[in-house]
């Protein structure tokens, strides 16, 4: 009996030690910052500022893809590999609602935008008082350059150019409050002009408020300063063909004469040697803003990297026909050591090479330099002066000549304003290929998609000018409409 | 016959009468087999004299000179109640193996299958040994109403479409909750390789005692918040009192790929892809044309890659066994070894385990046991197979790749070499950019992606009986589950191309421990009214730490190894816990086995439920009549037709969580890196609400049994009504949030009929057959989902959308473009607009601009993914199966014919070997229109053309009815005679060959009907996509005991 008890006592406790273990039932995370404490510390707010940018890097954005969509688009491509998942039907125009490259990207721009939203609402409910008032109006600052870019982005790809219907056309769903659960989030798309006027407001707050420079080349390269806002907004007036402010803001950071530089913040200005800016440590004062890339904890995989698409990988070589046959551009041009060459499939090409490293792709991605600044300029002028200025000339020459020293443009190489505008777009071509500039210059002046290989042109009317709306924000955002 | 027992009766009585003295009754008592049974208890029924055999399987018990009737009893076997005749009375007891008469596990206890009033099937482990699988559960198709077993492909060691009573959840799990001698059991793939690793197959098939699968709320309440699903419960063989038997089982086979689709040679490709460049327009003999090339042998190339992708897997499998006890040491000690090679070139698989079982009687109220499960396996693949889920678009896929590399190139040059242009393989002759994706044959050469999975699953009890009423048990319970990974990628050809090389380690540890106390007490009061209680708690505890490293750039092209010289390197890591406690009760009465009433209950809470949401209370209330014990049952004429007849039925309400994040209901920000600096972005939006889904499931069934219950039927009516269906409710991704949070919103419901018949149909001295046959009719209804949204749609390895899931459809229909054939006037293919219903036409050929076009010519805006509609379900209907056992002497035959019917396949493997790029196309594509007027199904080929065959849009031209019937397994055996057994002093010995997989009727044309490409989820079901082919395989095996 004395045995019996003892043995129903044993289990008994055995039983009383394996109750409900409290702490087990509330577990912590072991390695993320719960949401109530993200803005609680210098450090994770500061960590937030980065990560910003780091969502703007995405793969599906300007990691990688953003500019290549933007360059296949165009007409200086061949599509070699018919991958289906590496923008072959951006290429070819058979991009549908639901192909990855339109859901991705519209995807990774809004991610972007709503860590901007959380952040600038986040700082507002606290996260400033963590850092302290100045830090906290740079901070907040750079969240709305990146949100800017952001949408503005997404207007080049989503939304009909700005000179169709003056901005009356739909642009996208402008959000500015951060979304953080689950919930009703039906929006109807502002139009093009609404998106872009909220583009320039944080623009210019932004360059009020952004630090003048920072303390080292390479914060300079990867983090908005007060010339990023300004240089930003000449890309943005530039696209709504509104060249008197394109003209204003490139004369902040663009001296009068020749040579062009930026005369205040970080001092902006052309290299000697243009593939400088391609090379490490991508770091240059020409490099405005761009998408680092380090080679041990950060860069983007193949299927994504630019080098993977155009030089290493190759899905895409350079058209025979494109920019690289215009016989203006010599061939002792420094611009065409940028172009690799290969045999493939047994005939010789050539390769966008800018971003020639191979895996891992640590070539920075430019997001803005300082060239396109000048000829954005120049053209601006030309545009809306309609002369053929000198000034105008001047800044042509100093990107042409940079890299071509044996050419000079003078006013008689233009007999009127709009030769001297196609130069421009020539020169923009020539000296931004690769870095997602083509199919934006080419919609915002309502010109043609042109031909390339098997696939024919696309003019400025046709439903395919731009992509059609993400498929799942159809389904998901009932006021939603399709383009 | 009956009037000769009736005198012989008479005749035993008056005897007895005459000498009421005592009399001495001797026997031994053996199995089918001739072995001696120890432990069989003999008794004398009504009466309290009884004995048990000993060792050698003999007994004597001394009756009254009146007993006339001896009763023979032992688990497992056929009891028997024999006459007395003689002194003398051997026995040979049956194994039993029917459905019926037998103790079921309940989940924390069993009960006499008379007893009870959930839904059971219990399957004996005899049932599934034997068979070339890798984990039991493949072998379970067709053995059981209700459930549904779907083997997705030939890859080796792919965990099975597994189903009880429907698809039960849309975000979650549907797989059951598998329990493993107490102990929950990981499920699942559980390889990081590109081999597949199903977390059931430590388990060796010929360890298994029984498997029950427990389907209703009554049968499964006890498990509480992971009982939606339903419960498998698994048992492992444990030793019997008696001299040690030894027992081997061995078998080999051979593995063959079938059903593959038939291609076009090489010169078939060449002249098929030029008319292709030419109908384009773009044919240029000297820039833009394919042509073949000669080998070295001088003949034109022409490649079978099948050949190189495929090929006959030899296997083996041994398993040796030994069990036995004393009076007080139960033992069972197995170790098996099984080298399995796949249809698919270097997909292999080993196992070898080890299970120790021990019972030991300290007293006669304190008992100890122990078990202890190793397995140590290895799954072994090169590369992708194309065929797991997410995989289906893997531009390394073998499946894909053997159909659509070009036949005219080699995948060697002829100089010797790997044949390669860049990273695809080599163009030789062709003048196209490209002919292939990536040289298979360099990576099959090169590459390794190998998984090996150490496993301990092990428990110790301790059990007292302080009284003989109540037995307390306390288990504790470990599922150890270490997977290790080892990939390579060569720097030549193929994923490591561009990163010149790359190989990557991962570790993944996954611990489980469980820790079970029950109390449980048994009483009959005045022999009518018997009570079953049990009270319990359990706590369980899982912990995941996994850690991965690359490294990629070979330094030197000679090595392959992980830790060779290397220039990049990344690493991973991973933590998850969780925690689940549990309270739990059941009661079980009946009154003179006539009316059975069972009540159950459990509280659980879990830690990853939201802070309001921990505790879950589960309940099930069950009853159950048996009429045949009923007077005027027994009495009646009706009697006399159904030797049992029992109503049941139950309702109660379950839940699952299976796959549930463990830190669900918290929203985070996570630490990143940009440029190498630390970063913290929004990650998780939590949802502080998240709790359990909940199944309600009403049971209502009929058992009878006419023929003495030789022949038994099963009727059952079910409804799952599942509410709280945790979904991730998508956000317009404009909201920009990181996550679809989780949140319990959906309804949905599946409900049907089973039916089970078995019947011992012959059993004569030479010949017997006994047959078993189910059917099951299920109907998945998906009720809500959220207020705004009604439907959404499910991707294929995130790049197809073929299935669509809608409020009031079954989950995961088929969802394609409707078209309406191809025009004879142009070759083009018609479709119909979604929205409209206008037909347009498609021309590749023509500017991008002008492709689409209207009957009347005008343009039009074209077919893009707005336009599919629902085609049907794609979950069958109707399912169930048809086993069959024969004996003729000494000869057995034993067959499983399994059938699934009413549904839908989309076979997009066809879109892609129909596909007008450079692939290889199906010899199907001889049929393609080439001049005007001419009816055909193949539009006219245009090169380039993605479109028309339903690459870029899944179309309806590749939906197929999967009804299916399949002659699953087919096994013949020889019991080699006695006689000639005692010499070699061998107890029994059986010989026997068996087939898999040996007929399939059906009109689906793709590789199987059972295909699944995107493993088990529960919204893409039904679609097949560059997946390899399933196996056909042959064994031949032996089985001994000593």
């Amino acid at each position: 009996m004395k045995r019996k008890i003892i043995y129903t006592l044993a289990l008994l406790a055995l039983i009383a030690t394996s109750c409900r273990k409290e702490s087990k039932l509330n577990p912590e995370s072991v390695n993320a910052v719960s949401f109530e404490f993200s803005f609680s510390t210098p450090d994770r707010v500061k960590a937030q500022v980065l990560g910003m940018y780091s969502g703007l890097k995405a793969g599906d954005f300007y990691g990688g893809r953003y500019i290549v969509y933007n360059e296949v688009r165009a007409d200086n491509y061949i599509n070699l590999t018919t991958n289906a998942v590496t923008a072959y039907q951006v290429w070819n125009f058979t991009t549908s609602n639901n192909a990855q490259e339109v859901t991705g990207l519209w995807g990774a721009a809004y991610s972007v935008i709503n860590r901007c939203n959380l952040f600038i609402d986040g700082m507002a409910a606290g996260g400033a008082a963590t850092v302290g008032p100045a830090l906290a109006a740079n901070y907040v600052a750079e969240a709305k350059l990146v949100r800017a870019i952001s949408y503005y982005s997404l207007l080049q790809l989503y939304a009909r150019p700005y000179w169709d219907g003056n901005g009356s056309k739909p642009g996208v769903p402008l959000r500015l409050k951060g979304n953080s659960v689950a919930g009703n989030y039906d929006l109807a798309r502002n139009t093009v002009g609404e998106v872009y006027a909220q583009i320039i407001k944080d623009l210019n707050e932004a360059e009020t408020a952004l630090p003048l420079n920072y303390t080292t080349a390479y914060d300079n390269t990867i983090r908005g300063h007060r010339n990023t806002a300004i240089a930003f907004k000449t890309r943005v007036y530039l696209s709504m063909q509104r060249y008197a402010d394109v003209i204003t803001e490139a004369n902040k950071i663009v001296s009068a004469a020749a040579p062009f530089t930026a005369t205040s913040g970080v001092a902006n200005a052309l290299q000697a040697n243009v593939a400088n800016v391609f090379k490490t440590p991508y770091t240059t004062t020409e490099s405005i803003m761009s998408s680092p890339m380090n080679a041990t904890t950060d860069v983007v995989g193949g299927q994504t990297a630019l080098g993977s698409y155009f030089f290493s990988v190759r899905e895409f070589k350079l058209n025979d026909a494109g920019i690289i046959a215009d016989a203006g551009w010599k061939a002792t041009d420094t611009r065409r050591t940028l172009i690799g060459t290969a045999t493939i499939s047994g005939v010789p090409s050539k390769l966008m090479g800018k971003f020639a490293t191979p895996s891992p792709y640590i070539d920075y991605v430019p997001i803005i330099r300082y060239a396109e600044v000048l000829l954005s300029l120049g053209e601006a002028i030309t545009r809306s002066t309609n002369t053929v200025d000198a000034r105008a000339i001047s800044l042509l020459n100093a990107v042409r000549q940079r890299s071509d020293a044996t050419t000079t443009f003078t006013a008689v190489d233009f007999p009127t304003s709009a030769d001297l505008a196609t130069a421009f777009l020539k020169e923009r071509n020539i000296e931004l290929l690769g870095e997602g500039l083509r199919s934006p210059d080419l919609l915002r002046l309502g010109l043609d998609l042109p031909a390339k290989g098997t696939v024919s042109s696309v003019p400025s009317t046709d439903r395919r000018y731009i992509f059609p709306i993400s498929q799942t924000e159809l389904l998901y955002n009932k006021l939603m409409t399709d383009n | 016959m009956k009037e000769k027992l009736l005198v012989l009766f008479l005749l035993i009585l008056l005897s007895a009468s005459v000498n009421a003295q005592q009399k001495t009754i001797t026997g031994k008592i053996t199995e089918k087999g001739g072995l001696p049974l120890p432990g069989v208890s003999v008794t004398v029924p009504g009466t309290r004299i009884a004995t048990q055999t000993n060792e050698d399987g003999v007994y004597s018990i001394t009756v009254p000179n009146n007993t006339t009737l001896l009763a023979f009893r032992f688990l497992g076997y056929v009891s028997k109640t024999l006459t007395i005749t003689s002194g003398t009375i051997n026995v040979t007891l049956e194994e039993d193996t029917s459905t019926l008469s037998d103790v079921v596990v309940t989940g924390y206890g069993t009960v006499k299958k008379s007893d009870l009033v959930g839904s059971v099937v219990s399957i004996r482990g005899n049932q599934i040994a034997n068979r070339p699988v890798q984990s039991f559960d493949q072998a379970l198709g067709g053995k059981a109403a209700g459930v549904q077993i779907s083997i997705p492909n030939g890859v080796l060691n792919n965990p099975p479409v597994f189903r009880i009573r429907g698809t039960n959840s849309i975000s979650l799990s549907s797989y059951p909750l598998i329990i493993v001698d107490g102990v929950a059991s990981f499920t699942g793939d559980v390889s990081g390789s590109n081999a597949a690793g199903n977390a059931l197959s430590s388990i060796n098939p010929q360890d298994i005692e029984t498997i029950d699968i427990l389907k209703d709320a009554a049968a499964t309440a006890i498990y509480g918040s992971r009982a939606a699903n339903g419960v498998v419960v698994i048992t492992t063989k444990r030793g019997r009192t008696g001299k040690a038997t030894v027992t081997y089982d061995g078998w080999t086979g051979i593995a063959n790929v079938q059903r593959l689709p038939d291609m076009m040679d090489a010169y078939q490709y060449t002249d098929m892809k030029n008319e292709g460049l030419r109908n384009a327009g773009t044919f240029n003999a000297a820039t833009n044309a394919y042509a073949l090339t000669n080998g070295p042998d001088g003949n034109p190339i022409n490649t079978n890659w099948y050949d190189y992708a495929y090929r006959q897997g030899v296997s083996y499998s041994s398993s040796l066994s030994v069990s036995g006890g004393s009076e007080s040491t139960n033992y069972y000690m197995s170790l098996n070894y099984t080298n399995q090679q796949g249809i698919i070139v270097k997909n292999d698989y080993k196992r070898l385990g080890v299970l120790f079982n021990i019972d030991h009687k300290i007293s006669k109220t304190l008992s100890v046991g122990a078990k202890l499960q190793y397995a140590n396996e290895d799954n072994l693949a090169v590369i992708s197979s194309g065929s797991l889920d997410g995989q289906a678009f893997s531009t390394a896929g073998l499946g894909r790749v053997a159909l659509v590399n070009s036949p005219n190139v080699s995948p060697y040059s002829n100089a010797g070499g790997y044949n390669l242009s860049g990273n695809n393989l080599g163009i030789m002759n062709n003048k196209v950019s490209q002919v292939g994706f990536y040289n298979p044959v360099v990576q099959i050469d090169l590459d390794r992606s190998y998984n090996y999975l150490n496993r301990v699953q092990s428990n110790a009890f301790v059990q007292y009986r302080p009284i003989p009423m109540v037995t307390l048990r306390s288990v504790y319970g470990i599922d150890y589950l270490y997977s290790t990974n080892d990939t390579f990628a060569n720097p030549v050809n193929g994923d490591g191309f561009a990163a010149l090389g790359s190989a990557g380690m991962s570790y993944s540890q996954n611990k489980r421990s469980v820790w079970t106390t029950t109390a449980q007490a048994d009483k009959t009061f005045n022999n009518d009214h018997t009570f079953s209680l049990l009270l319990g708690t359990e706590q369980q505890t899982t912990v995941n730490t996994s850690f991965g490293a690359g490294r990629s750039g070979l330094s030197d092209l000679a090595f392959n190894d992980f830790t060779a010289g290397y220039t990049q390197f990344s690493n991973t890591g991973g933590f998850g816990e969780n925690y689940l406690v549990s309270f739990f009760g059941r009661l079980n009465y009946d009154y003179k086995k006539k009316y059975i009433v069972n009540g159950t209950l459990r509280q659980d809470e879990y830690s990853a439920f939201g802070p309001d949401k921990k505790a879950g209370t589960f309940y099930s209330f069950g009853l159950g009549y048996e009429l045949a014990q009923e007077d005027f049952w027994k009495n009646g004429k009706i009697g006399k037709v159904f030797s049992s007849f029992k109503l049941r039925g139950s309702y109660g309400e379950v839940g699952n969580f299976a796959g549930l994040g463990n830190l669900a209901p918290n929203s985070y920000y996570s630490p990143g890196l940009f440029g190498g600096a630390p970063t913290l972005n929004f990650s998780q939006a939590g949802n502080s609400e998240i709790g359990w889904e909940t199944s309600k499931k009403l049971d209502v069934g009929v058992n009878f049994g006419i023929l003495k219950d030789r022949i038994t039927f099963e009727l059952a009516y079910y409804k799952n009504d599942i509410d709280g269906l945790i979904y991730n409710v998508p956000q317009a991704p404009s909201a920009g949030l990181p996550n679809s949070p989780q949140t319990n919103i959906g309804s949905m419901y599946n409900k049907g009929y089973e039916f089970t018949a078995n019947a011992q149909a012959i059993t004569t001295k030479n010949f017997s057959w006994s047959s078993s046959f189910n059917f099951t009719y299920n109907k998945n209804v998906i009720e809500s989902l959220t207020p705004t949204i009604t439907q959404f749609t499910s991707t294929t390895s995130g790049l197809e959308t073929a299935n669509i899931s809608r409020v009031g459809t079954s989950l995961g229909m088929i969802y394609v473009v409707t078209t309406a054939g191809v025009d004879p006037a142009t070759g083009r293919r018609i479709y119909v607009s979604g929205s409209t219903g206008r037909k347009m036409l498609y021309d590749h050929a023509s500017p991008v601009a002008s492709r689409w076009k209207y009957e009347d010519g005008s343009i039009a805006p074209g077919i893009t993914s707005q336009d599919q509609q629902i085609y049907g379900n794609s979950q069958p209907k109707f399912y169930g199966g048809f086993n069959n056992n024969f004996k003729y002497k000494n000869i057995d035959l034993s067959l499983t014919i399994t059938y699934q019917a009413g549904f839908y396949i989309y076979n997009g493997t066809q879109a892609s070997i129909m596909d007008q790029r450079f692939w290889n196309n199906s010899v199907d594509i001889l049929n393609r229109w080439t001049t005007p007027g001419q009816i055909t199904s193949v539009p006219r080929v245009v090169a380039g053309d993605n479109m028309s065959n339903g690459s870029a849009v899944p179309l309806d031209i590749n939906v197929y009815k999967g009804d299916f019937i399949k002659l699953r397994d087919i096994s013949i055996g020889y019991t080699v005679p006695g006689s000639f057994l005692t010499k070699m002093k061998i107890a029994s010995a059986r010989v026997f060959v068996s087939g898999q997989n040996l007929l399939i009727l059906t009109k689906y044309n793709g590789t199987d009907p059972e295909v699944s490409s995107n493993g088990g989820s529960n919204g893409s079901q039904g679609v097949e996509r560059n997946s390899v082919a399933s196996a056909r395989v042959f064994t031949a095996g032996l089985n001994f005991k000593f």
